[in-house]
C-alpha cells in the first residue's frame, strides 16, 4: 500500500508537470492550429533567465516572475515576427520555423550560460524533513505545491477562457478565424497574445519543474524528453480541450509511475519510448484524443 | 527591356546536354582527384561531408520528395551506425560487408515507422518521428548488453583496418573511407535520381502536392508513403553505417540526439528540399558550419547559426541552396524533355532538335522552366 502510494504521489506529481507544459501547447493550438515544437526550448531559456537572476541575488519568486515576463514576451514576438509571415505557406513552413527556434534557442542558453548542469534554487521546499506521513507513504511539500501549482494556473485558465472578454475572443478565434475576424475581433492580436500566455505558462511550469525532476539541475536536454511527454499528454487528452490537457497530464504522470514501478520486467527506463507509443496509438486509432472536439484529420 | 532575353533551351539527350554533364562529372573527378591529396584532417572533413551527404538524401526522400517531415532521422542514422558497430564488435564482420546489412535493418524499420503515415500527416507525423528521435538513445541504453549502453560502443582501430583486396596499407583507413564514401555517395546519387525519376518518383512528387489527387490518379498512397519511409531510412542508415566506421566509437546521447536529427534537417532544407544536389550542400552546411564556428559563443554558436539560418531559408528562399540556384539558372538555360521519339524508333527528329536547340527556340514564353516543352 505503501509502495502503491509513492507511486501514486510520484505519477500525480510529475503528471502536474505534464500538464502545465501541455496547457501551453493546447493554448496555442487552439488559436492557431500548430504544434509550437519550440515551447520545451522557450521554458528552457526563461528557466537560464530565472537561474541568472538567482545568481544575482533576485529572491527566486521574483525571478519566477521576471521569467514569465520575458517568456511572454517571447511568445508574442516569436508569434508575430516569425510564426505569422509564414503561416499562409504552408504547415511545413511553420514546423521548419518552430525547429529553427528550437535550435536557435537551444544553441543561445549554451552561448550565454555555458552548456555545463546548472544547480537550479528550489522554489519549493525539497528539504529532506519536508514532507508528511500519509497511511506510511511520504508526500512531499514540493510535490504538492506542484500539484497546487497546477491547479491554480488551471482554475486562472479557465477563468480567463470563460470569464473574460479576452477569453471569449480567443474562444471565437479558436472556433472560426473569419468568422471571429468578421465579428470584430482582431484575430492577430489574439494569436500573439495566445503564444505569450502559452509561453508564460511554460516558464511557470519550468522553473517549478527543474528542482524536481530528475537529475535537478538544469542542462540543455532538460526539456527534450519534458516536451515528449507533454505532447503525448496532450494528444492524449485532445489537442485542442484544457480539460483533455489535465486529465491526460494527470493519466499519463500516473500510468508512467505505476508502469515503472510494478512491470519491472520492462527495465523501469522506457519512459520515452512509451510515450511514443502512446503518441502513435492515439493519433492512429484517435487522432481528437478523449476530450478532443474537432477532428484532426480528414481523408 | 520589353522581353526578357530568352533562356537558352537545352533538350536532355542531345549532344549539348551530354557535353553538359560531361564537363560536370569532369569538374567532380577534378574535385575527388585534388581532394585525393588533401591532408588527413581535410581529407576526413569531406568524408563527413559525403556521410551527411548520403544521410540527408535519405531524409530528402522522405522529406523533400514525399513531403513526410521527419524530426527523427537521427535515429535512423544511429541505427545504421550501431548495426555497423554491433557487427563489427561483437560479431566480427568485416566493416564494409556491414552496410548492406545496416540498409536492410533501417528500412524495415523505416517501414514500420512509415506505417503510422498512413493516417497521421503533417504536425502530427512530425510529433511521431519527433519521440521516435528522442526514444532512441533511450532504447540504446536500455539494451546495453548488446549497444554497450550510455557508456558508448568503441569499435577498435584495428577492426576497421582497409581489406586487402582495397590495395590500402594498413594504416590508410582515412583513404579508404574517403574512397568508400565516395563510392556510396556516388551510388547513393544514381539510386536517387532514376529513383525520383522513375514512376514511382513521380507518385511521391504527387503525393506530396496533391494527396486527393494522387489518390484518384491512381496511386496507392498507403504502399507509396510507407515505402518512401523505408527507402528514406535505408539510405540514412547507411550513412550511419559509415558514420560508425568513420568515428569508431559510437555513443548514442552524443551523436544521434534530437539536436542531431535537426541538423540533418537543417542540412536539407539549406540545401534544397526535394533538389538533387541539395543533400551534398546540406552535408557542407553541416559539416563546415560547426567548424568555422567552434571558437565562438563556448560551441554552441552552430546551434544558433543553424536555427537562424533554418529561420532565414524559410523566409527568403524556401526552396534552398540548390533550389534557388537551379531557378536563377533557370533564366539563362532551361533543360526540356527529349522529344519523344517518333514510332518506328527513328531519332531522326531528334536529332535534328538537337541541331536547333543550341539557339533559342521560338516557342511560347520563355520563363515557362521545364514545362516550355516544344511542339514539334
Amino acid at each position: 500500500m505503501e509502495i502503491f502510494l509513492d507511486r501514486l504521489f510520484s505519477g500525480v506529481t510529475a503528471g502536474s508537470i505534464y500538464v502545465l507544459i501541455a496547457l501551453s501547447l493546447v493554448v496555442v493550438f487552439r488559436s492557431s492550429t500548430t504544434i509550437n515544437f519550440a515551447q520545451g526550448e522557450f521554458a528552457l531559456f526563461t528557466s537560464f533567465v530565472a537561474w541568472w537572476l538567482t545568481t544575482k541575488g533576485l529572491p527566486i519568486v521574483l525571478a519566477l516572475f521576471a521569467a514569465m515576463a520575458v517568456g511572454f514576451t517571447m511568445g508574442v514576438v516569436a508569434e508575430r515576427a516569425l510564426i505569422r509571415p509564414v503561416r499562409r505557406r504552408n504547415e511545413t513552413a511553420v514546423l521548419i520555423v518552430a525547429l529553427g527556434l528550437f535550435t536557435a534557442l537551444n544553441g543561445a542558453d549554451g552561448w550565454i550560460w555555458g552548456a555545463n548542469d546548472k544547480q537550479f534554487p528550489e522554489i519549493l521546499p525539497h528539504g529532506d524533513n519536508d514532507y508528511f506521513v500519509i497511511a506510511g507513504s511520504r508526500l512531499h511539500y514540493d510535490s504538492i505545491g506542484i500539484v497546487l501549482a497546477m491547479i491554480l494556473v488551471v482554475t486562472l485558465l479557465s477563468l480567463l477562457f470563460n470569464r473574460t472578454p479576452l477569453g471569449l475572443q480567443m474562444r471565437a478565434v479558436a472556433t472560426n478565424p473569419e468568422s471571429a475576424a468578421l465579428a470584430g475581433v482582431k484575430v492577430g492580436r489574439v494569436l500573439s497574445l495566445s503564444w505569450g500566455l502559452s509561453a508564460a505558462i511554460g516558464s511557470f511550469a519550468g522553473v517549478l519543474l527543474v528542482p524536481v525532476l530528475p537529475p535537478n539541475q538544469l542542462d540543455l536536454s532538460s526539456f527534450f524528453s519534458i516536451l515528449i511527454f507533454a505532447s503525448a499528454a496532450a494528444l492524449l487528452g485532445g489537442l485542442d480541450s484544457a480539460k483533455g490537457a489535465v486529465v491526460g497530464g494527470l493519466a499519463f504522470g500516473v500510468a508512467e509511475s505505476m508502469i515503472n514501478g510494478y512491470a519491472t520486467f520492462l527495465g523501469g527506463s522506457m519512459q520515452l519510448t512509451f510515450a511514443l507509443v502512446i503518441i502513435v496509438v492515439i493519433l492512429v486509432f484517435k487522432p481528437t484524443g478523449l476530450f478532443g472536439a474537432r477532428r484532426l484529420e480528414r481523408v | 527591356m520589353s522581353e526578357r532575353t530568352r533562356p537558352y533551351v537545352v533538350h536532355r539527350g542531345t549532344t549539348t546536354h551530354r557535353v553538359m554533364i560531361g564537363a560536370g562529372l569532369i569538374l567532380a573527378a577534378a574535385f575527388v582527384l585534388w581532394a585525393r591529396g588533401f591532408g588527413q584532417f581535410n581529407q576526413g572533413q569531406i568524408t563527413r561531408v559525403m556521410i551527411y551527404a548520403i544521410a540527408i538524401a535519405g531524409l530528402n526522400i522522405a522529406t523533400g520528395y514525399t513531403g513526410l517531415v521527419s524530426v527523427g532521422h537521427s535515429a535512423f542514422f544511429g541505427l545504421g551506425a550501431y548495426t555497423t558497430g554491433v557487427l563489427v564488435v561483437s560479431h566480427g564482420w568485416k566493416p564494409e560487408a556491414t552496410i548492406p546489412v545496416a540498409l536492410f535493418v533501417c528500412f524495415v524499420v523505416g517501414l514500420v515507422v512509415g506505417l503510422p503515415a498512413l493516417r497521421i500527416r503533417g504536425l502530427y507525423l512530425a510529433i511521431v518521428t519527433l519521440a521516435f528521435g528522442v526514444a532512441f538513445p533511450e532504447v540504446v541504453a536500455r539494451l546495453s548488453t548488446i549497444t554497450g549502453g550510455a557508456e558508448g560502443l568503441t569499435i577498435r582501430r584495428a577492426m576497421l583496418q582497409p581489406p586487402t583486396w582495397s590495395g590500402f596499407a594498413i594504416g590508410q583507413k582515412g583513404k579508404w573511407l574517403f574512397w568508400l564514401s565516395l563510392f556510396v555517395l556516388v551510388v547513393v546519387m544514381i539510386v536517387v535520381h532514376n529513383l525520383v525519376r522513375s514512376r514511382y518518383g513521380l507518385a511521391l512528387m504527387a503525393a506530396r502536392d496533391n494527396e486527393l489527387a494522387a489518390a484518384a490518379s491512381g496511386i496507392n498512397l498507403a504502399t507509396v508513403k510507407t515505402v518512401a519511409f523505408g527507402v528514406s531510412g535505408a539510405l540514412t542508415g547507411v550513412g550511419g553505417s559509415l558514420f560508425a566506421m568513420y568515428l569508431g566509437s559510437l555513443v548514442a546521447n552524443d551523436s544521434f540526439t534530437l539536436l542531431n536529427a535537426i541538423a540533418l534537417l537543417t542540412g536539407l532544407v539549406i540545401g534544397g528540399e526535394g533538389t538533387r544536389f541539395g543533400p551534398i550542400l546540406g552535408g557542407i552546411a553541416v559539416v563546415y558550419i560547426p567548424y568555422y564556428t567552434s571558437d565562438i559563443g563556448q560551441g554552441q554558436a552552430a546551434a544558433v547559426l543553424f536555427g537562424a539560418v533554418l529561420i532565414l531559408i524559410m523566409f527568403i528562399a524556401p526552396e534552398g541552396v540548390a533550389g534557388g540556384i537551379g531557378r536563377l539558372g533557370r533564366n539563362v538555360m532551361v533543360l526540356v524533355p527529349a522529344t519523344p521519339k517518333r514510332p518506328g524508333g527513328e531519332r531522326s527528329s531528334a536529332r535534328g532538335l538537337g541541331g536547333n536547340s543550341e539557339r533559342p527556340r521560338r516557342q511560347g514564353q520563355s520563363i515557362g522552366g521545364e514545362m516550355a516543352t516544344p511542339t514539334d
